[in-house]
């Protein structure tokens, strides 16, 4: 089967930007109401794409504030899409650290049924002390135990879905994604993962990634093929170069500093105050990616950052524009095609997880002008051949992963 | 003077063994769209969560909710396998996407994986006292982020005037959860919470925690008696709480609520889809406009904070 670009549209709320909601001309409260949703998924149909996809957490973020955030929980928003269209494919985000797997097995394989074969499920552990809180938790549990963890709830729910003996799906059983960068992520993502979300900023790296990756499954028994990965990708557009940038710059005018510098603080783990604008974070305050807690994902993208370019802290919080780490692509429709054909090309990426810079009207540009540019080159589907998200990803149905972890599901204590 | 009805309703596999009385996905769309047409105030999704022939109630009514444009929806969830600060999410969050015309009839039964690991008092089993906390849970996280609390204002920088939105700390015997939740509440205050209790409940509790009571049977002669005296102990209107008792379908429908002083009635109807379907279209002429919020629909009025 020849290889294909896949491309999906993540509704990450106003945007991925931390000021996307204040841009002019939006309505900085949409992401509010389930209409912003189903409107994005109705529109993400018409263009092709292979599945919207909905980041969340079982938790209020403090930065609440100054940023919109996860708000409607995702399996509700993504059964209303399910009856509003017809072959687009539906991504939620689940965590494995705070769900019963016996109810999370039951409702996304009932999702998975009533939408048609079109559900997958992006497996996450949650970090924080926040989410932990809600459920009884002083505070999170260890990195390493979130993922064996979440390497058990997942052999546990994909037996059941194997099991099932009603409301079978014509996919089979939903898709199993994966986020988490880390040593730990990326071994259970080589284990179990069918689509791999990633973070890269680099091209090379990128592609060593997914080499690391597929060889990792090879290791396991299962083909290299059946995985894809996927890049975040935020993308900034405009008619012209000259556009886009401004529109860029603007983003970054408007993010609201307060919520930037929370943001970096939480994702290195320790507080900005007293540290100097015009000067590098002190390399002492940064410690290796495999002994941070949190997310050790976006740790590491910003580590890498600071490595690579050794940028002030206003210089480091200007480039992550709070947008948490994803590589951004400023430019026009046919420079940003050109990019994605590259990274594509270059085998640094199976496709994309596309996060606009704002919503609807960063989606709408994309949809509208970006996705035909990639059809017109025959990198993209003009129209759906399949109806199930396993088809429109090109993954078969692989062997019900066991052995993953040797021990009991334990819950997180 | 028109009496609500509600319709209720189990989706799955009707060919299975254990699936008796499930309509189908598809006849289910079919009804919604019926009970809509004739001025149903709400559909019931029936789940006692054990049952793998029947599909869960919070994913169909989502589901047949992106079909319909007003009618209400109550969704069947049992406190098994259900941690409280998910089931308060993900009705809240069903709630907003149906306009403030939703609820959940919480079904008592024992805890879930994630609570029962870290369960403060690991002595505490009775379900009528699992039922009573867990509903006080989730009634508190609906008004953990009040409305006005959600600003948008785009100049000065403010989503949300934090200030506003307030952990709810709860520490029970059963569950500790400190919220508070993500999202803005209910256009109809909080989401209605039922009671349909199997005895496991007591008349003290569901007059404490409940906006409605659904009876059925025996049960529903002296339900009124019951359920004002427990209302009056618990300090509470009888007209904070709707009675609803469930029969099959009849011509004496109007006549027996009134006679037992219900607030309204469930119907349950069996038989093929054209079967069902005529039922709910008879019903059109008792029923009559329909308020936005399933709260206006039972004639609740606004609900009193718990927090």
């Amino acid at each position: 089967m020849t290889r294909q670009l896949h491309v999906n549209v993540n509704i990450l709320n106003a945007g991925v930007f931390g000021g996307s909601w204040r841009l002019p001309g939006t309505d900085g409260l949409a992401s509010y109401s389930i209409e912003h949703y189903t409107s994005i998924a109705k529109k993400a149909e018409e263009a092709k794409l292979d599945a919207v996809f909905l980041a969340d957490g079982p938790q209020l973020d403090p930065s609440i504030r100054h940023r919109t955030g996860n708000n409607l929980e995702p399996t509700t928003v993504l059964a209303r899409i399910a009856a509003q269209t017809e072959r687009i494919g539906l991504i939620a985000t689940l965590s494995s650290s705070y769900n019963d797997p016996v109810e999370v097995a039951r409702r996304l394989g009932d999702l998975d049924h009533v939408s048609g074969g079109r559900f997958g499920w992006n497996v996450v552990t949650t970090a924080g002390g926040v989410a932990a809180a809600n459920f009884g938790r002083a505070g999170e549990p260890d990195h390493g135990l979130r993922y064996r963890r979440a390497a058990a709830f997942v052999e546990q729910v994909v037996a059941t879905w194997h099991e099932r003996e009603h409301h079978l799906s014509p996919q089979g059983r939903p898709v199993v994604v994966q986020a988490g960068g880390s040593s730990d992520g990326k071994r259970l993502a080589s284990r179990v993962g069918e689509v791999i979300f990633s973070a890269e900023q680099d091209i090379d790296k990128a592609r060593a990634f997914r080499d690391e990756l597929r060889a990792g499954a090879a290791e396991f028994g299962r083909d290299p093929d059946e995985i894809a990965v996927l890049p975040g990708l935020s993308t900034v557009l405009g008619s012209t170069e000259a556009e886009a940038k401004e529109r860029r710059e603007l983003l970054d005018e408007i993010l609201p500093d307060a919520y930037a510098r929370g943001r970096l603080a939480g994702q290195l783990g320790f507080s900005l105050d007293g540290l100097a604008d015009d000067e590098p974070i002190p390399a002492e305050l940064l410690r290796d990616p495999d002994a941070a807690g949190g997310s050790q994902t976006f740790y590491r993208v910003v580590k890498d950052i600071i490595d690579r370019d050794n940028p002030t802290l206003r210089q480091l919080l200007k480039k992550l524009s709070g947008g948490g780490g994803h590589r951004i692509v400023v430019g026009t429709p046919e420079q940003v095609a050109d990019d994605i054909e590259r990274w594509w090309r270059h085998g640094a990426a199976d496709g994309f997880n596309v996060m606009p810079d704002v919503l609807p009207s960063g989606f709408d540009d994309f949809a509208d002008h970006l996705i035909p540019v990639l059809q017109r080159r025959g990198l993209f589907r003009t129209d759906y051949d399949e109806t199930t998200l396993r088809g429109h990803l090109g993954l078969g149905l692989p062997p019900v992963p066991t052995n993953i972890w040797d021990r009991p599901l334990e819950a997180a204590r | 003077m028109t009496t609500p009805i509600l319709i209720e309703i189990a989706v799955g596999d009707p060919s299975a063994a254990d699936g008796t009385g499930a309509v189908s996905l598809v006849d289910a769309v079919r009804i919604a769209a019926a009970a809509e047409a004739s001025g149903v105030t709400a559909l019931r999704l029936l789940d006692a969560g054990t049952d793998a022939a029947i599909l869960d109630a919070s994913v169909v009514a989502a589901h047949l909710a992106g079909r319909t444009d007003d009618l209400g929806y109550l969704v069947d969830v049992p406190t098994t396998h259900h941690a409280p600060y998910n089931v308060a999410r993900r009705i809240l969050s069903f709630d907003r996407a149906a306009g403030g015309r939703a609820g959940v009839v919480l079904r008592p039964g024992t805890g879930d994986e994630v609570s029962d690991a870290a369960v403060p008092d690991a002595s505490a089993s009775d379900p009528g006292e699992r039922w009573a906390e867990y509903a006080r849970i989730v009634t508190r996280l609906w008004e953990s982020f009040p409305r006005e609390a959600l600003l948008g204002d785009q100049e000065a920088a403010i989503v949300a005037d934090d200030t506003l939105i307030r952990p709810i700390a709860h520490v029970g015997r059963f569950y500790r959860v400190a919220g508070p939740l993500d999202g803005p509440s209910s256009v109809q205050g909080r989401p209605v919470l039922v009671a349909a209790p199997d005895g496991a409940v007591d008349w003290a509790t569901i007059a404490t925690s409940a906006d409605v009571v659904v009876v059925d049977g025996d049960h529903v002669a002296g339900a009124d008696a019951a359920l004002t005296a427990a209302l009056d102990q618990a300090g509470r209107r009888r007209d904070e709480v709707a009675l609803v008792g469930r029969r099959v379908p009849g011509d004496d429908l109007v006549t027996w609520a009134g006679d037992h002083r219900l607030d309204a009635a469930a119907l349950r109807p069996t038989g093929g889809i054209d079967d069902v379907l005529r039922v709910i279209e008879a019903l059109a002429p008792l029923l009559d406009g329909r308020d936005a919020t399933l709260r206006g629909r039972l004639g609740l009025g606004a609900p009193v904070a718990v927090a």
